[in-house]
């Protein structure tokens, strides 16, 4: 997922760039002189009309499913969480594989982000855990290992120890 | 209209707007700063005390967008005195409340060791695990209070002076014009402009105050109860709300100054005042955006955050930047240090809208949210957006247009301006990308590889940015940079 962001992210920011690269090259006055009103109108509409449907598209591709939708059943594993600080507490340290696991996420005194990293580092998913409310977020994790929780909301002095860490066992 | 312009009491006087935006230079820079200091932190170069990283932090977050906010009113305010009789009192009294505020702020944070970040984030403030105490927390509370009561205080005057030459926010907005197609006289962009970000900041700010009173009444009286979600949603709506329209704010000097340069003057289309009403919509409307990880939101607020969040960029390329591009087409503008840096602003606000807009998007944020991708677009469309156009008008503002075109000097000033500014917020990038988080002060060894390359170019980012001030500088503080405009 992240990679594909990076990607995307960065040709949008290079056309951008060349957008005005290009007309930066081209400041001369033309040979018949005045601007190109009439063909940046038609631009502007295609570019308005194109956004539109492009936007359309990615709606709907981004958000069916919800991506926050949470599984329920006699299948699903919870785990209740709850920040404070600077520590993480979860009634479960062991986790398997193949099943979905929900996580309950608040806190008893400030904002914290709920981010849990594979064991290479990557972010697989977060949630904010809150005080008065419970957030929920759901994930099969598919690979054995050491994971960590790590805070990704600015929640004071100690933000950057506020650690833990469960274990995922099982065959994938 | 007007009978007197701002520009005409140059002349007299020292215009507030010019020493808003003189020491908001000076400000940018000793943020600037600070932001170095935290990158050669977590790059371990020069390791800091994570208490005093984190009260930099906040310094630098708050420092940044309070100056965004100073530099952008003072454009705003330097240009629409051009078309509206203002009431310089009014910039001054704000001025004198911000000043005030600021020395709140400063002593809360580094005589009382308050460190909640610029986002106040509730109830962080009151509640710091021991380290400072809530009196302090009260104290950067009401220095907030005052610098947004000075904000309220100029916009409600340029809104009084907007309907007093126009007859009303709707003839200023340009509505006639765009639902009935025709208006007499037709108000200029910077009026457009003005009326609109007038609009959703007062209503940003009233949020921001009213939040801010309530965390102040929840230390003093404990038990007011505040709900922490609520007070999320109002928070982040004001700060969405105050970020965006500094930069909304500072577009108004490309409105104002590149047409001295192309020879073409930018006119309100019903397309351009479609788009700023379309903006005063969705700047209001996108915020809950910043809370798509709190799943007990309503989805349907979340889903509407994510459709928003792309719609407002559209009006942005689809007017703005490709109205700057057309108005530059073949029109033999020949470019200076303050034009190159209004249209550096256009294109980098317009590059960094695309990594924040595709960050809306639920399930990217989900990991992506609170990384270095976060500070890689808002940094993006600040250092090469809204402060690139601060030192394109101060550019402007002391030395006016420069026939001759840029210098070496300025080639020179510019090239590590641009190169520190696209490699320091990429870095960011791909950083995040890397799941990086953001607002930690100390940095784990396999995430080094980004800070330091990132503090070489936060140094080209500085160099650049401090040659800009330097060069402006002589020039703005002379009655003949004063007066230069008026002519």
């Amino acid at each position: 997922m992240q990679e594909i962001v990076l990607v995307l992210s960065l040709a949008a920011i290079a056309a951008v760039a060349v957008a005005f690269l290009a007309v930066l090259r081209r400041l001369e006055p033309a040979a018949g002189g005045g601007g190109p009103t009439g063909s940046v109108d038609a631009l502007r509409g295609r570019i308005l009309w194109g956004a539109v449907i492009a936007g359309a598209a990615i709606a709907v591709a981004t958000l069916l499913p919800w991506p926050h939708a949470v599984p329920a059943g006699p299948g699903v594993v919870p785990v209740h969480v709850r920040a404070s600080m600077w520590a993480w507490e979860l009634d479960r340290v062991e986790l398997p594989i193949g099943v979905p696991v929900v996580f309950h996420a608040t806190s008893t005194d400030v904002n914290h982000g709920f981010g849990v990293f594979d064991p290479g580092g990557r972010l697989l998913f977060q949630t904010q855990a809150m005080p008065g409310w419970v957030n929920k977020v759901a994930w099969t994790f598919t690979e054995p290992g050491r994971y960590r929780v790590l805070c990704l909301e600015y929640c004071g002095l100690a933000h950057h120890g506020m650690m833990a860490e469960f274990e995922v066992r099982g065959t994938s | 209209m007007a009978s007197t312009t701002m520009a005409d009491r140059t002349v007299a006087g020292f215009e507030p707007a010019r020493l808003a935006l003189v020491l908001g230079g000076l400000v940018f820079l000793v943020m600037m700063l600070l932001g170095l200091l935290m990158k050669a932190s977590q790059a371990d170069l020069l390791p800091l005390d994570p208490r005093l990283f984190y009260e930099i932090m906040t310094a630098h977050g708050i420092g940044m967008v309070g100056t965004a906010g100073l530099t952008g009113i003072g454009i705003l305010w330097h240009f629409l005195g051009r078309h509206v009789t203002l009431d310089e009192r009014a910039f001054w009294a704000f001025l004198g409340l911000f000043l005030s505020g600021v020395v709140l702020i400063l002593g809360a944070i580094f005589l009382g060791g308050s460190a909640a970040a610029w986002t106040f984030l509730y109830p962080l403030p009151a509640v710091s695990g021991g380290v400072w105490s809530p009196n302090v927390a009260v104290l950067y509370l009401a220095g907030l209070a005052l610098v947004g009561v000075g904000f309220l205080l100029v916009h409600l005057e340029c809104a009084r002076a907007l309907r007093a030459a126009w007859g009303g926010l709707g003839r200023a907005l340009a509505w006639p014009l765009l639902f009935r197609g025709r208006q007499d006289p037709v108000p200029p962009p910077t009026v457009v402009a003005a009326a609109a970000v007038t609009i959703f900041d007062l209503l940003g700010l009233v949020f921001g105050a009213a939040v801010i009173l309530i965390s102040i009444l929840e230390i003093l009286l404990a038990g007011v109860g505040l709900d922490p979600l609520v007070a999320k949603n109002m928070i982040y709506f004001f700060g969405h709300v105050f970020i965006n329209a500094t930069i909304y704010m500072a577009v108004i000097a490309v409105y104002e100054i590149v047409p001295d340069y192309t020879g073409r003057r930018w006119k309100t289309s019903r397309v351009f005042a479609g788009a700023w009403s379309v903006v005063l919509l969705f700047v209001m409307a996108v915020y809950p955006h910043h809370l798509l990880q709190d799943t007990v939101m309503p989805a349907w607020a979340l889903v509407a955050g994510q459709v928003l969040s792309y719609g407002s960029a559209v009006p942005l390329v689809a007017v703005t930047t490709l109205g700057l591009l057309s108005y530059l087409y073949r029109s033999g503008a020949r470019l200076d240090l303050s034009a190159s840096l209004l249209v550096l602003g256009v294109a980098g606000w317009t590059a960094g809208v695309m990594p924040a807009w595709i960050d809306g998007i639920v399930a990217v944020n989900k990991v992506m949210h609170n990384t270095l991708w976060v500070p890689g677009h808002f940094h993006m469309y600040l250092i090469l957006g809204q402060v690139a156009m601060v030192w394109g008008t101060l550019s402007w503002l002391a030395h006016g247009r420069n026939v001759a075109g840029l210098s070496g000097g300025d080639r020179l000033l510019l090239g590590s301006y641009v190169v520190g500014g696209a490699g320091l917020t990429l870095g960011f990038l791909v950083a995040g990308a890397a799941s990086v988080p953001r607002r930690w002060a100390v940095h784990e060894p396999s995430w080094i590889v980004h800070d330091l390359p990132a503090v070489f170019f936060a140094i080209l980012v500085l160099v650049g940015a401090a040659g800009f001030f330097l060069r402006a500088l002589p020039g703005l503080l002379t009655a003949a940079g004063a007066t230069r405009e008026a002519g």
